[in-house]
Order: structure tokens, then sequence, then C-alpha cells
């Protein structure tokens, strides 16, 4: 029955997205402002009822006889509704319909507002027909099972639970850049007022996204069991695209916003990020690779998909090429300023972004040539690594170089502290670490960015001291933290892929294992059953430093899913983790377990960089709703002058 | 006694070399070449038989001195390139390589050439703040 509603309200949803982009394109006004806020609500409803379903274990409705099942605990059922294709299809139309809802809420009603509505209300119609028709996860099954398949249980795990909503938010919320992307082209306006009202949204969905790709990552590190975080791997590569085009989009969008310039680019970046997120789940749904993330695979569904990414890609590159040409450059300056080391730093991000397209899709190309070859770790390391490590070298003198023209000589002044800690220290760290050389260009990248943009910010703060320092504009902690984030990331990357040390012990009951000045006494394994699996868990007591703890890594077997998992110990120290995972028992000696021990020195650096530059993207964001306000508060001060600024022209009147 | 002896001498899938060095340079051989069953893992990652088995005969050539493109090649001669997760430097392998920075010199020689015609000394740089000021 509540399958049945759900159905239905997606229905109303698909109705009320489709009137939405009507309205968009003509009237515009309240009832859009409605319409759009009540697709959101209708799809959130829907969404809402497939949960239901999953909690309340429904199994007459195949998705939830196929990935929920009775031993799961129900905080995985509700994570299963969109572990899955077609639950996560709606999870999609609801992010999509969200990001309509909250633009209609949040955003000043005007021409532009109404006409992204309305593509938005187009994209959203595209997904809805797409779930309802190709995999509508409503779908009832007859004879209904006694009991279901189960989530994979390699994602029944708090942190990939959270990763789907997490990475949706900002792989769709890109649509919403697309649409108001596409509404600006439609306008033929792409002037500062365009970019200071894209950039919020670009920030949301962007940050958004990289939380979503950290957890991931930090999910593979525990839950795979043998300590990777990244594996250039085609999924992931997919999340990567939009992150870096993304990334240049935030900050083409600042010379588009507070000088004018690189409208075209900035308007073409941001039709490419959704492109790439469309291209993304085309590949990761598609069967045209496989991995974890590929469910239910469906050549058709692959077609439909490919389908509606070239459709929505042609036509907004056709819309591009129509207006482009007629969209004005901006104010001049000399290479050497803000404005040119934005540009270059448009360049590295999207020859970036290309190169990981190109590192992801040549395979499959190469597949239908009959050649085959693989393209992984090795590659990316050799030539995205150094690309970006060139790009974070600007990324100091960037923040500090005036608009316009900038001086050299004071960023020399100002900077070369910086620069020479950060080459003596790397030359230390090869000392220290040792291990590889790579250690040196790493620390020497991240550490410089690290001091630099202190330097910066201390700059800033200036001589008024410790008073000021809360006084600076969210924007200016946004941008600090985040490219903080950043050099803490590569460090703490470096470090960890160049110095991590792993070993494997065969030990028996009471024998003993040392590394790194660490003990490791294996007592045996015992048994321990969670609510849908059974575990066998080893007891191992750990001694450093005259202090003695006792771990139990697992392994863990799903019944119904037939699948085995490990769930690693791990020790955080000032250093980095320990890491112990159980593996297998000896096939000639029962009594004898493979025991895997690692140490992932900085991994936390690599968490705490991704999260200081969510955070950092979510502070520049802060600051725009707080200037907002401001800007509100001023404009009710002087009503009948702003209020008719822009908007009200028909589409297309201004050039 | 004598079983002891060759149970050390005998190279285990998953039980490390003896020098430290060579063991590093088999890990990172491990995390380039490719599980031949599995999805998209290296074999340093995979728990199938056959990764055991890989990891096994990878340790033994490093153990025995061969060197990492003698390690690459023997098993690209039983399995194809595809069993490398490093692409070849031959052929479009090497197109794969030299692409990225073609595509950045090209593009950014571009956009050099264009801006640095026009160097406008007369211009005077304008703060954050002056920049902040004049937006709307």
């Amino acid at each position: 029955m509540i399958a049945e509603l759900g159905h239905l309200l997606a229905f109303l949803a698909l109705a009320s997205a489709a009137s939405q982009s009507l309205l968009g394109f003509t009237t515009g006004g309240v009832a859009l402002r409605r319409l759009s806020i009540a697709t959101g609500v209708l799809t959130f409803a829907a969404f809402l009822c497939l949960i239901y379903a999953f909690v309340t274990l429904d199994f007459s409705v195949w998705a939830v006889a196929h990935y929920a099942s009775s031993l799961q605990p129900i905080i995985y059922r509700v994570a299963a509704a969109w572990g899955n294709h077609e639950g996560s299809m709606l999870l999609w139309c609801l992010i999509m319909s969200g990001y309509g809802a909250a633009a209609a809420i949040f955003m000043r009603a005007d021409v532009l507002r109404d006409r992204a509505l309305g593509v938005q209300g187009l994209l959203t119609t595209a997904s809805l027909v797409y779930l309802l028709f190709a995999s509508s996860p409503f779908a009832r099954l007859f004879p209904a099972p006694l009991d279901g398949g189960g989530l994979n249980p390699l994602l029944q795990d708090p942190t990939v639970a959270l990763h789907p909503p997490m990475l949706y938010l900002g792989y769709v919320g890109m649509s919403f850049v697309f649409s108001i992307a596409a509404a600006g082209l439609i306008n033929g306006k792409i002037d500062r007022e365009w970019a200071k009202r894209t950039r919020p949204w670009v920030l949301v969905a962007w940050s958004a996204l990289t939380i979503g790709i950290a957890l991931g990552a930090i999910w593979a590190y525990y839950e795979l069991g043998w300590g990777g975080w990244w594996f250039w791997d085609p999924v992931e590569n997919a999340s990567f695209m939009p992150w870096l085009v993304g990334a240049a989009l935030i900050h083409s969008l600042i010379v588009t916003e507070k000088r004018g310039g690189m409208a075209a680019w900035t308007v073409f970046l941001a039709v490419l990020a959704f492109c790439l997120s469309m291209l993304g789940t085309f590949l990761v749904r598609s069967g045209v690779m496989t991995s974890v993330h590929a469910f239910a695979v469906d050549p058709k569904r692959g077609l439909i998909l490919l389908a509606g990414l070239t459709i929505a890609g042609a036509s907004a590159l056709a819309l591009y090429a129509w207006r482009a040409p007629k969209l004005m450059a901006g104010p001049e300056f000399d290479p050497v300023s803000r404005e040119g080391a934005l540009v270059l730093n448009n360049l590295f991000l999207s020859v970036g972004a290309a190169l990981v397209l190109i590192g992801t899709v040549t395979p499959m190309f190469a597949q239908a040539l009959n050649i085959s070859i693989s393209i992984g770790e090795p590659y990316f390391q050799l030539t995205f690594a150094p690309m970006m490590a060139v790009l974070l070298l600007f990324l100091p003198l960037a923040q500090q170089a005036t608009w316009r023209r900038a001086e050299i000589s004071p960023l020399v002044r100002r900077l070369w502290p910086a620069a020479l800690i950060a080459l003596v220290a790397s030359v230390a760290a090869y000392f220290v670490v040792g291990k590889s050389i790579w250690i040196v260009p790493g620390v020497l990248v991240g550490l410089w960015v690290v001091l630099g943009v202190g330097t910066d910010f201390a700059k800033r703060v200036g001589p008024g001291g410790l008073g000021r320092v809360f006084r600076l504009p969210l924007s200016v902690w946004g941008m600090t933290l985040a490219h903080i984030g950043i050099g803490l990331f590569v460090i703490g990357a470096t470090t960890e892929t160049v110095a991590r040390q792993e070993r494997t012990f065969a030990l028996g009951p009471g024998q003993s294992a040392h590394m790194f000045n660490w003990d490791f006494r294996f007592d045996g394994v015992s048994d321990g059953d969670g609510p849908n699996y059974y575990a066998t868990r080893a007891n191992i007591s750990i001694t450093h430093d005259g202090k003695t703890t006792i771990i139990h890594p697992e392994k863990r077997f799903y019944s119904v899913a037939s699948t085995s998992t490990t769930e690693v110990s791990i020790r955080k120290t000032l250093e980095g983790d320990v890491y112990v995972a159980l593996g297998d028992t000896l096939r000639d000696e029962p009594g004898v377990w493979r025991i895997r021990i690692a140490k992932h020195p900085l991994i936390d650096w690599v968490w705490g960089g991704a999260l200081l530059i969510a955070l950092g993207g979510f502070m520049s964001l802060a600051s725009r709703i707080r200037r907002r306000e401001r800007v509100t508060e001023a404009a009710a001060e002087t009503p009948p002058a702003v209020a008719t600024g822009d908007g009200g022209e028909p589409a297309g009147a201004t050039a | 006694m004598i079983a002891a002896l060759v149970m050390a001498i005998a190279v285990s899938g998953d039980l490390p070399l003896a020098d430290p060095e060579k063991e590093a340079r088999a890990q990172s051989l491990m995390r380039e070449i490719r599980c031949v069953v599995c999805e998209n893992e290296p074999v340093s990652q995979s728990t199938a038989d056959i990764a055991v088995d890989m990891r096994r005969v990878i340790r033994q050539q490093v153990m025995e001195g061969d060197t990492n493109d003698e390690v690459r090649k023997y098993f690209s001669d039983r399995y194809g390139q595809f069993v490398l997760f490093r692409p070849p430097v031959t052929g479009l392998g090497l197109l794969l390589w030299v692409f990225p920075f073609l595509l950045l010199l090209g593009a950014g020689g571009a956009i050099a050439a264009r801006l640095s015609r026009t160097r406008k000394k007369h211009l005077a740089p304008l703060a954050d703040d002056q920049v902040d000021d004049s937006a709307r």
C-alpha cells in the first residue's frame, strides 16, 4: 500500500516538475515558486515511502526483497534504501528537486531564478521519467519471498551509509549550477551579478562532494582491510572529475564576480561540471565497467543514461556556442596579477580533470579496439601528482597577488621565510622518513602552501593582533582553511604513500610479533556473533611503552549474502595509525593465523585536510549568506532603485 | 629442524621477504600488478587465491634479484598489458603518457601568448578591499 503511495507521489512529483519547467520558461512568479517547492516535497514524500518499505521489510517490493533482510539492523535497512540502483536513482531525484526547492526559497525572484527553476524542472522531469519507467524502486514482486537478500555486507557500515547522500548532494548539486548557467545563457547575461548568485550553489555542492569523496576514502581505508584509501579506480575518478572542475569553477567565479572577467569560461565550467557528473553516473551504472558501485548492470539503462547525457550536454553546449561570443570580456589585466594567477589555477585544474578523464576512459575505448590495457595508480602518480604540485607552488603567491597588476618583489619579501622553512623541512623529512625521494616534493609543496597561506593570513590580521582574527571576513577564513587543508592533505598523502609499512605474520596462539617498537601477542581467536553475521575475533595484546591494550580485529561472515568482510583494529598514535587485520588461518596449520600489521603514517592529515577543505567551502558559503542579509537590509532602506535593477527583460533581449 | 629450515626459505604468498629493501620493492610491484580475476584490484589488496599466488611469484622473483621491469615483463608476457596498472611507454601508451603534458603546454602556451602580448604595465594594482568596494 505504502509502496503504491510512493509510486503515486513520484508521479505527482513528475507532473509538478513538468509544470515547473513550463512555468519557468513562461510566466514564472509565485506559482513557479510554489510548484518548485511542491516538486521537492513530493519527491521527499515518495522517498519516505521507500524508506518505510525498507524499514518495515515489505518483501513484496522488488528492491526491498533484493537489498534488505530481516537480520539487518534498522539503520542499515534505511541505508539499503539508497544502497541499490533504483533507490539511489530516487535519491538522485530527491536531491535534484531539493535543490530546485531550495532555490525557489532562497533566490530572489527574477528572470534568472525563473529560468533556472525551469531548467532544473526539465532535468528533474527527465530524471523522474527515467526513474518511473526504467528503474522504479516501487515495483512489486510476486510471490513475495519470506526474507530478502540484504545489503552488500561491505556497505554495512556507518560511514558508507552516509557516503551516497553526501556524494549525491555534491554530484547532483552540480545540476543546479548547470541550470543557473543555462538560465544565464538564455538571458544572455553572464555578469558579476550572475556570478555572485551562482557561487553559493557551487560552494554547497562542491563542499558536499568533498565530504562525500572523503567518506568513501575513509571507508575503503578501514573496511577493505588492506589500508588503501584511493585507488584511481574509474568509480573514484568519476567523482573526482566534477570535483576538479568544481574547484576550477569556484576560482573562476571569483574573477567573474569581482572583475566581471572570464565570463564565457566560467559558464562553460558550470555546464561542464554537471556533464561530468552525468558521465560519471553513466560510467558507473551502465556496466561499461565493473565495480562495487555497479549494482544492477543493465545495458538498456546505460543507453538511456547516455542519451540523457548527450541531450543535456549537447543542448547546453549549443546554447553556449550561441551566446558565448556575445558575452563581454572583462576589464583588462596584466598577466602578473590575481586574475592571471586564477587563470593559471584554471588551466591546471582543467588539464588535471582532462587527464583523469583520459586515464579513465582510455581502457574502455582501447577494449573496443581489442587492445587490453590498464591505467592505475602508477600512471596518475607520475602525471597528475606532479602537475598539481606545480600548481600548488603558485598558490601562496596567488593568494597575495593584487588584482589587475601585481608587484613580484613584495611577495618575495614576504614569502621567502616560508619557502626557506619548507625547503629545509622537506630535506630533513627525507633523512627522517627516508624510503623514497618523493617525500621531498610532497613535504616541500605541502608545507610551502601551509606556511605561505599562514603568512598571508597573518598579514591580513595585521598588527591589530588577536582581536582582529575573529573580525576577518568569513570568506578569508574559508579561503585560508581550505588552502591549509590542501597543504596538510598533500603532506599526509605523500608521507602515507611513501612511508606506509606493512608486514604479514603467521602467528599461533601465544606467539608474538614485533614491529616498529610495538609488541603484538596473539592469544588465539574466539567466536562472536552479530545480528546478521558470524565473526571470528582475534585477541591480540599490544604492548608499547610499557602499556598493554587488547584489540580484536575480526573476520565476519554474512550468511545471507555468503560474503566475508574484515573489521580491522586501528590504534591512533601521533605519528599515524597502527593497523591490524586478521587474515586467514593457514591451510596446513589450523591454529596459525595470518595477521597483517601495518603503519599508516599521518593518515589523519589526509582526512583532516579533506575536512578542512570542505569546512573552508562551507565558511565561504556562510560569508555569502551573511552578506546577502546585509545587502537585503541595505536594499530595504533604499527600496525603489534596487528592486527593478535586473530581470524583467524578456529572454535574450540583452547580450 | 630441516622442515623448519625449508619453511624459512620457501617464499610464502603473504609472508614478507627477510630483506626489508627487497620486501618494499616487492610490495610496490604488488600495487601495480593487477589481480587477474578481480574487479579493478591490484594483487596487493586482493584475497583471491590467484592473487596470493601472484604475490608469491613477485616475492620469489624479487628475492632472486629480478629487476622491476623483468617482473613486469614476466606478468605482461603471460597475461598481456592488461595486468599492469602502469601503461606501456610505447605506441598508444606513449601518447597516453605525454598527452596531458602536451595539453598543458599547448593550452598554457596559447594563454601565455595571448596575455603576454599585451603586458599592461600602466595598470595600477588593486587590493582586495578596493575590489570588494566596487562590487555591487
